[in-house]
């Protein structure tokens, strides 16, 4: 049986670390990014949305290239602190983020785009700082939107494979979840994999029914 | 004018294909993948039959002839995958032959500073992460596991572990230094003799050894052709091919014609 909970929690830590750090950024890029029109705004959203339409193991590649040892940056870290992300837990965190970034920032941004700009400027003109506007007006206006974000970020982070399994490796006993249903078919053992089939099956429609209960607006 | 042309060249084709050249599928163990590719080429040249080579670890390969898929001829890196198939019919039997022979290495990337040197020593601190083959797909990575019990070192290496898909991808693990060191067969090393050392080779005994057979398979439509492929393997010619990628080939018998003496 710990073939099986052993890749569900690690699935499960990589998936929340990967939202966690996906809304640190997604979230105040998307509150800036729907609010003010600058010139490198469309480079900024370009790189955010790309992990959308690329291949995963593109991304895979291009982290490699630049994080792996003797990569444009992972040569610097070696040097500095003989730390390589491959094979590693953050390596698998940061593959995941980086696909689940745009599932978060586009209905963030929807989120923020929508709120009356009316309301802050009456908060505003209450005497509320910036930050305040932010948490109290902006922040819980687009509560649905963002969580709905966070369901579909967590989703596909926990279902990340072509990249990860590039960062991350086959590494006996540390398996994630899609890697383990991967390594059953390289083994031509179709039947191990069916209970971790299962269990992403069961996952994803608990995420997809969650998603929907909060997408459609109530009492209205 | 321009569509007639292709319609002539479309049929062309089909004319040349259907006429002389039969093609030959092969699934062979991805250590013999420029070995085999040079091979056929000879072969094509020789009898005009088209050799398409399909590389993988000798598991998943096998696993893929059990669901079926139209291969004619199966070159395994170990005897394991070939009893399989022996045992469920798939292949003909009276056809199986040793093609070739190798040994096993310990690589590291060509740059590293402070190298392993033996087999016996993988489980000191300084090995952060060591590569094999997938045990149960991948031959070298089964043959990596037999002499890491056999050493009694196995156990100490935890989470240490990483596998390769097929033992290409334990060599570019090594390659691109993301592990400290890589368990693969001598004649892998010699494919990438620029970026990876070879350290030590494993101790005879610590591993079952390292054969290649080949066999045609039952379900193969054209079983005489491909036993002629399997045959020709074991020519002069391509042993020498064998013996140039650092495969361990037999010298052939002097004054028999090698053509109708396989390896074996």
């Amino acid at each position: 049986m710990d073939e099986l909970w052993s890749p569900l929690f690690l699935s499960l830590k990589i998936a929340l670390a990967a939202t966690a750090a996906t809304a640190l950024v997604a979230v105040p890029l998307a509150y800036f990014l729907a609010r003010r029109r600058f010139l490198a705004r469309g480079i900024i959203e370009v790189c955010i949305l790309v992990p959308l339409v690329l291949p995963p193991t593109v991304l895979g590649y291009l982290i490699l290239l630049l994080l792996a040892r003797g990569g444009y940056i992972g040569r610097w870290l070696q040097a500095w602190g003989d730390y390589s992300i491959v094979f590693r837990f953050e390596g698998a965190v940061l593959a995941a983020a980086i696909v689940a970034l745009p599932m978060l920032y586009l209905p963030a941004k929807a989120a923020f785009g929508n709120i009356d700009r009316e309301l802050e400027d009456s908060a505003r003109s209450l005497g509320a700082n910036r930050l305040q506007v932010f948490w109290h007006i902006n922040l819980p206006l687009a509560r649905r939107g963002l969580l709905s974000g966070l369901i579909l970020a967590f989703a596909r982070a926990l279902g990340e494979f072509g990249a990860t399994v590039m960062v991350f490796g086959w590494q006996p006993g540390r398996l994630t979840l899609p890697i383990a249903i991967y390594a059953a078919y390289e083994r031509g053992d179709m039947q191990a994999a069916a209970p971790a089939v299962m269990l992403l099956l069961a996952l994803s429609l608990v995420l997809i029914v969650s998603y929907n209960h909060l997408a459609t607006p109530r009492g209205e | 004018m321009r569509r007639s042309l292709f319609l002539a060249i479309l049929l062309a084709c089909g004319l040349a294909h259907s006429a002389a050249a039969a093609t030959l599928r092969v699934a062979v163990a991805i250590s013999l993948k420029e070995a085999l590719t040079q091979i056929a080429q000879n072969y094509q040249v020789d009898t005009g039959d088209h050799v398409v080579l399909t590389c993988g670890a000798s598991g998943q390969l096998a696993t893929q002839i059990k669901n079926d898929a139209p291969v004619d001829v199966f070159i395994s890196a170990a005897s394991k995958q070939v009893d399989d198939l022996a045992q469920d019919h798939l292949i003909d039997p009276a056809t199986r032959a040793i093609v070739a022979r190798n040994t096993l290495v310990l690589v590291v990337p060509a740059g590293a500073p402070a190298a392993p040197v033996s087999f016996a020593t993988l489980d000191a601190p300084t090995i952060t992460k060591l590569a094999i083959g997938d045990p149960q797909s991948v031959p070298a990575g089964a043959y990596a596991i037999q002499v890491l019990t056999a050493l009694k070192i196995a156990d100490r290496l935890g989470g240490r572990l990483v596998y390769g898909a097929n033992v290409r991808q334990v060599l570019t693990y090594v390659e691109m230094g993301a592990v400290s060191a890589g368990i693969v067969y001598a004649t892998d090393a010699l494919q990438s003799a620029d970026k990876v050392k070879v350290v030590a080779t494993a101790p005879p005994g610590t591993h079952q050894p390292i054969v290649y057979p080949g066999a045609v398979l039952a379900t193969s439509k054209q079983r005489e052709r491909a036993g002629r492929f399997l045959t020709y393997l074991g020519t002069d010619k391509s042993r020498k091919i064998l013996a140039a990628r650092g495969f361990i080939v037999e010298a052939p018998a002097a004054g028999t014609d090698p053509s109708t003496a396989p390896a074996k």
